[in-house]
Formats: C-alpha cells, structure tokens, sequence
C-alpha cells in the first residue's frame, strides 16, 4: 500500500479471492474486422468478453491496438463483422485516460461519479435521484475515493485520479468496463495497486474487464486473456500469457525475453491463431 | 432679479429618461446572463475562436439582409439573417477539420477573416446603412428595439430552460465525449443543442448590442469565473451573474460618462476579470491555511 494511499473495499476483497473461473458471455466480437474508410488492418476476429475476465489488448504503437479499442467503444465502425452485447441489460463502460479530463476542468471527484449514473436518457431528470446518491456514494466508498471526493479532479495526484474514475466505472453499475491505458505514468506502486484493484473487478464483483496497455509485465502478471495484435504483419494472437508471449508473432516483434518469463497458466480465451 | 438655470445632472436625465433606457439595459442584462452561462461551455471546450467567428459571422448575416432589401427588393429581417448565419457557422464549424486535413484553428481562421471581410465589402455596398452595420461589428447599442428586446429575451429564457433541464447531459457530453457516448447519451444531439444555443444567441445578441460586446460576454464571463476555481456548477452561475453585471454595468458606465456602449460593456467584462484574479490572490492563503 503507497503511504497516505487508504486500503480500499477492491484492495481487501482481492486480496481475499481465491482463482475465478470466468463467467457467461457479456461481449462478443464475431468475425470482427477493424480499420478506416473500408479498409481493414487485422484478420477476422472473434473475441468473447467474459464477466469475471480480465483482458489485455497489447501491441506496438501503430499496430491496431487504439483502432481496435475505439471500435469497440462505437467511436468508429467496424469494416466488417459485429460487436455486441450478450444481453439487453447488459452495460459497458469506459474509464478514459487521467489526461483525457481537461485539467481546466473545476470537476470535483464526486461530480465526476456522478456522471457515471448518466445513461441513455435519463439525462432529462435535471437532478440526480436519492437513490443514484447513494449509488455514487457506495462507489466512492467501493474505490476509496471518499476522502478525494470534495477535491478538484485536477489537485489529484496520479493514483487519486485513477481511484475517482474507478468510483466513475463502479457507479455505473456496467458489467463490462473498457480501460485505455490505465497505468499510464503511473509510478510502479500505483500502478501495481490500480491493476490489483482492475484484477478485483473483474474476479470479486464479476465484471469483464478489457485494457489496452503498452505494459508486458502488466499484461503477463494479471490479465486472464493476452490479445496482442500486430497491424504490420496483419496477425494477431490471443491466449494466456504463455501462448501469446511464445507465439512467433509475438517473438517475431519483441524477441524472446517474455516468452522466457511467461508464467504458464490455463488457457481461458479462445484463440483463433 | 436674475435666475440661474441649472442643468440636470446625469443621474437626473437618466431618471427622467428611464422608459428610454430601460429596454436597452434590459436586454444586455438577458444577453449578458445567458452569454454568460453558454461562455463556460465556450471556454473549457476550448473554442473561444468559435465564438469570434460566428459574431462576425452574425454581422455578415446582418449586412446581408439590408443588402437583399437595397438592391434586391427583398425584405429580410436583419435580426433573421444574423440567426441564420450565425447557426449556419456553428454548425459548419462543428464539422470535424481532420477529415480536410486541417486544424480546428485553421478552420476558425477562414471562417473568422471570410466573414469580417464579407461584412465590410457588404458594407461598401449600402452606404445608407453603413452606421447600422458599424453598429453590428462593435456595439453601439445606445437603442434597442422592442423586437430586438423581445428576441433576445425569448431566445435567452427558452435556452436557458432547456440548457438548466439537460445541465447534466450537455456538461457530461462536453466535457467527457467518449464516455458519454459509451454509456448511451445521444452525444450529436446534444452537442448539435449546445452548438445551436450558442449560434442563435449570439446571432439574436449581435444584432441587438453588436458583435464586439457579444464576443466578450462569451469568453470573458468564463475567464473570470474559472479563475476564483469554484466547483462546476458553480463557476456556470458565477459566469452568468458576471455577464450581466458587464452587460448592464457597461451602458451605466457609457451612460454617465459618455463613451461608446460596445466598448464598454467589453471593457468592464475585461476589469471583472482582473477583479476576480485579485480576489483569486487574495482567496488562495486562507484557501492553503483551511
């Protein structure tokens, strides 16, 4: 635990948790095919988001990985294939980057949970309901964000910042949460911590977690599914970290230090490759 | 016997004169409040720029209309081709600059040096009108008229209903897009919302008070509320109170010491923004000592 860091509801329950199966399909990508103005940059790709699963989209710069995130978020269209959701009460979320909140912003931590509880319409009730208050409450609480909640999102330090926009994803109540780049610059404790408490969203409160990281260590030591993708050879692999890290492609892009130090683990995802 | 006569003082002919002034200083306290609110928008969105280009834009819109009636017969309110145009720019500028492979500054430019330099040749054109047009582009809006008073206190009271109604989701969409639209918001409707409020406002506000005081309300109000660092809501209710103090400080101010309006009102929305950042200074070592 970083000094002055509180231990937090994730922190204790993490810690608790003992190996988790993944549970029923939440987010399906079938024969999904990304790229710009109709032109595609990976293979088909078939993809199931499971809950309690934790995914790592993993990559060069350059190689897909962002393309890949924003067709998933909706923010551009697939060339071909689709991506949908296993249900119709099923949420997604998204946890953007700490510097995608204008530091201009006078946004407080609490009024940014709040905005979790936005969805759809709902927008039209100009105040939030009793309940959606202690929905955000129970969120600060979830994330340790209860002592931040009054300070400007802007004062935060890096892991203050992660925590309220944690407290944003748990107010939303989404099962699956979709995070870019998490841990970017992190220090190592805060980064360790954000991915611990990443980790017990998916394994303790049952939500399927997708993150878009530059880290291999990060990616190896916590994520239940490894996609790497590669734009330049036009491939990618998925699978556990031993799969993915021990795969040509992957050697073929970053040598054979990680395969060396993969940890061997159960294949949980599906690998088409 | 002799008798002196003594002229009434400012305070008295303003007294005196109050049905004249009332209108006026009525519609820059509406324009003020509402440009106000819409300028912390304006500001943290970044598209100050924005703001100068669709108040020029306005201005065109306005040289257009008494140039249609001139030279071409055709009767079209000035106040209609402000709106027009003014909506017309926000929504062009709305589109996204990438896809022709520019910058958003660079867009803003164009439309910014197009439209002031449209109005002047315009202008050239209807000499007739020239003191109106000269109006539009800095505000010398010593008058208003019952219409423009009417339009501009419809526009703002219809605005700021809706925009007091959707608080949420407009701030939400502007301030963070990519989540709003993950969590189902209709983020173009309501980006489209906010884009319109801004343009038919500054298009109704432009031809009442003139584009100068029009571009100060809508960036300075927000300048000077952001800087006191209040929390959202309310830097928004602190922006609108400051847009009116501007607008209807700024013709007292041109009232009893005979300067032009425009320049005013622009001038006090300047000085209240040092007022704050003094009181910005002062506020910060009992803010570190708490």
């Amino acid at each position: 635990m970083a000094h002055g860091d509180h231990e937090t509801e994730l922190d204790r329950g993490h810690r608790a948790a003992v190996p988790v199966e993944p549970g029923e399909p939440l987010l399906k990508c079938e024969q999904l095919v990304i790229g710009y103005g109709g032109k595609d940059i990976l293979p088909p790709m078939d993809l199931v988001v499971r809950r309690r699963q934790f995914v790592a989209v993993v990559g060069r710069n350059g190689s897909g990985k962002s393309t890949w995130f924003k067709t998933l978020l909706g923010l551009i269209p697939p060339v071909s294939g689709r991506i949908t959701l296993a249900g119709p009460n099923i949420r997604s979320a998204y946890v953007p980057q700490m510097s995608a909140i204008d530091s201009l912003l006078p946004v407080h931590a609490r009024e940014l949970t709040s905005w979790g509880r936005l969805s759809g319409w709902n927008f039209l009730r100009p105040f939030p309901s009793k309940a959606d208050r202690q929905k955000v409450e129970a969120a600060l609480d979830t994330a340790g964000a209860r002592g931040i909640a009054k300070r400007p999102f802007r004062d935060l330090s890096g892991g203050e910042k992660q925590r309220a926009l944690l407290a944003r994803v748990i107010a939303t109540e989404a099962d699956v949460v979709l995070l870019d780049e998490p841990t970017a610059a992190m220090d190592a404790v805060a980064e360790k911590q954000t991915m611990l408490r990443l980790c017990a969203l998916a394994h303790d409160r049952g939500l399927g977690v997708v993150v878009v990281s530059h880290d291999m260590s990060v990616a190896a030591e916590h994520a239940d599914v490894i996609l790497f993708v590669d734009r330049e050879h036009r491939c990618f692999v998925m699978g556990d970290a031993r799969t993915v890290f021990c795969h040509p492609a992957f050697r073929r892009q970053y040598g054979d230090d990680y395969c060396h130090s993969a940890p061997q683990g159960p294949h949980r995802g599906n690998n088409p490759a | 016997m002799e008798t002196t006569l003594l002229e009434p003082s400012k305070w008295e002919q303003f007294q005196a004169g109050w049905e004249l002034f009332r209108d006026p200083i009525l519609c820059a306290l509406i324009a003020g409040c509402v440009l106000g609110f819409l300028s912390v928008y304006v500001v943290l969105r970044r598209m100050v720029f924005v703001s100068a280009a669709v108040t020029n834009t306005a201005g065109l819109g306005v040289a257009l209309a008494f140039f249609a009636e001139i030279h071409l017969g055709v009767h079209v309110d000035p106040l209609i081709g402000a709106v027009v145009l003014s909506v017309a720019a926000t929504l062009l500028l709305m589109v996204e600059p990438a896809r022709l492979r520019l910058s958003r500054e660079s867009l803003l430019g164009c439309a910014f040096a197009f439209a002031g330099g449209a109005a002047i040749l315009v202008g050239d054109r209807i000499a007739q009108e020239a003191h109106d047009i000269q109006g539009i582009l800095f505000g010398t809006a010593v008058l208003v008229t019952p219409d423009q008073l009417q339009a501009v206190a419809v526009a703002g009271a219809v605005l700021m209903v809706l925009h007091l109604w959707w608080f949420r989701g407009i701030a939400f969409v502007s301030f963070d897009r990519v989540g709003a639209t993950v969590q189902g918001l209709p983020v173009k409707m309501l980006d489209t919302v906010l884009m319109v409020s801004i343009g038919i406002m500054v298009g109704v506000c432009a031809r009442a008070l003139g584009a100068l005081p029009v571009f100060a309300f809508s960036t300075l109000s927000a300048i000077a509320a952001l800087v006191l660092d209040l929390r959202l809501p309310w830097t928004f209710f602190t922006a609108t109170v400051l847009g009116g103090i501007a607008g209807a400080g700024g013709y007292l101010f041109a009232y009893f010491y005979d300067f032009p309006v425009g320049g005013s009102q622009t001038v006090l929305s300047g000085v209240l923004v040092l007022l704050m950042m003094l009181v910005r200074l002062v506020q910060v070592p009992f803010k570190r000592r708490a």
